[in-house]
């Protein structure tokens, strides 16, 4: 049996996003932690995901860079925190790669802040109950993230990811 | 140009909205590309470049793309639109307040005097 997780949901600091889809949750893992499936539906259209790098261990290196449609580049570096294939993916933007801590996001002036993301996956039917939380240092940071679109973008994705499982 | 109406409607439309003020406060001390607007880029970044397209299309900001990268400018015009319209309102309101503060002083004097 898997280990509970560590972490609590908590309404004020985190964002959830809960769907159940059509696939089963083998291929959303798959397409959660392949780099040529990342780059296939991590970015909401006609934005795209360009480049994407995977060391999937605990302090291992989750990159990726997103391309505007006019071909702007937006490199993201994040840490895996914990792996339980199948089941949960939790990795922050908080770390560098080898839990190297980044610097205070709030000295970077405009909308910033840090986030941990724990992807959940359960066998619904046939299909998957899916579930992100993303984690929030303060209600200000949950804020701006859903401000900024956090429900759409995610949505888009998942709607992506899901149209590309099914090509498995 | 759209009439002044049309204008008021986009300008307030565009800042009734944190994420959109929160770039506008950003952009007061300077232009910035868009990786300088919004970190982190999780997939909510896509999201957030419409919210730059409302203000652009609104006036408040100009853009312009020099190889890759769109760097956002503020424009202070379409602000004073704004800022023309709720000094009219104020003055208006304030207008009526001398009226009645001078009625009510008349109303004192009269009832002194009685």
């Amino acid at each position: 049996m898997a280990k509970l997780p560590t972490h609590q949901p908590d309404a004020a600091l985190d964002l959830q996003f809960e769907r159940v889809v059509d696939v089963p949750k083998e291929l959303v893992w798959r397409a959660w932690t392949m780099p040529e499936h990342v780059k296939k539906w991590f970015t909401p259209a006609p934005w795209k995901t360009v480049e994407c790098e995977i060391d999937l261990r605990p302090g291992g290196l989750f990159r990726t860079v997103m391309e505007s449609p006019e071909g702007e580049r937006f490199p993201n570096l994040g840490c895996y925190l914990e792996i339980v294939p199948n089941e949960r993916l939790v990795w922050t933007n908080a770390m560098k790669p080898g839990f190297r801590p980044v610097g205070d996001p709030a000295a970077c002036p405009g909308v910033s802040f840090s986030f941990t993301g724990v992807i959940s996956l359960a066998s619904e039917g046939a299909g998957t109950r899916y579930t992100a939380l993303v984690m929030h240092a303060d209600p200000a940071s949950r804020q701006k993230h859903e401000d900024m679109g956090f429900r759409d973008g995610w949505g888009a994705a998942l709607d992506q990811l899901v149209a590309l499982a099914k090509t498995f | 140009m759209p009439n002044y109406q049309e204008q008021l409607d986009h300008l307030f439309q565009s800042l009734a909205d944190p994420t959109r003020r929160a770039v506008l406060e950003r952009l007061s001390r300077g232009p910035a590309a868009m990786s300088e607007l919004a970190r982190p880029f999780s997939m909510a970044l896509p999201s957030f470049s419409q919210h730059l397209d409302v203000l652009e299309r609104a006036g408040l900001v100009k853009s312009r793309k020099t190889g890759r990268v769109r760097t956002y400018e503020m424009q202070a015009e379409p602000l004073r639109a704004a800022e023309t319209w709720l000094e009219k309102q104020r003055k208006v309101w304030e207008g009526r307040l001398d009226q009645l503060d001078t009625y009510l002083m008349e109303l004192k004097e009269k009832n002194s005097d009685g």
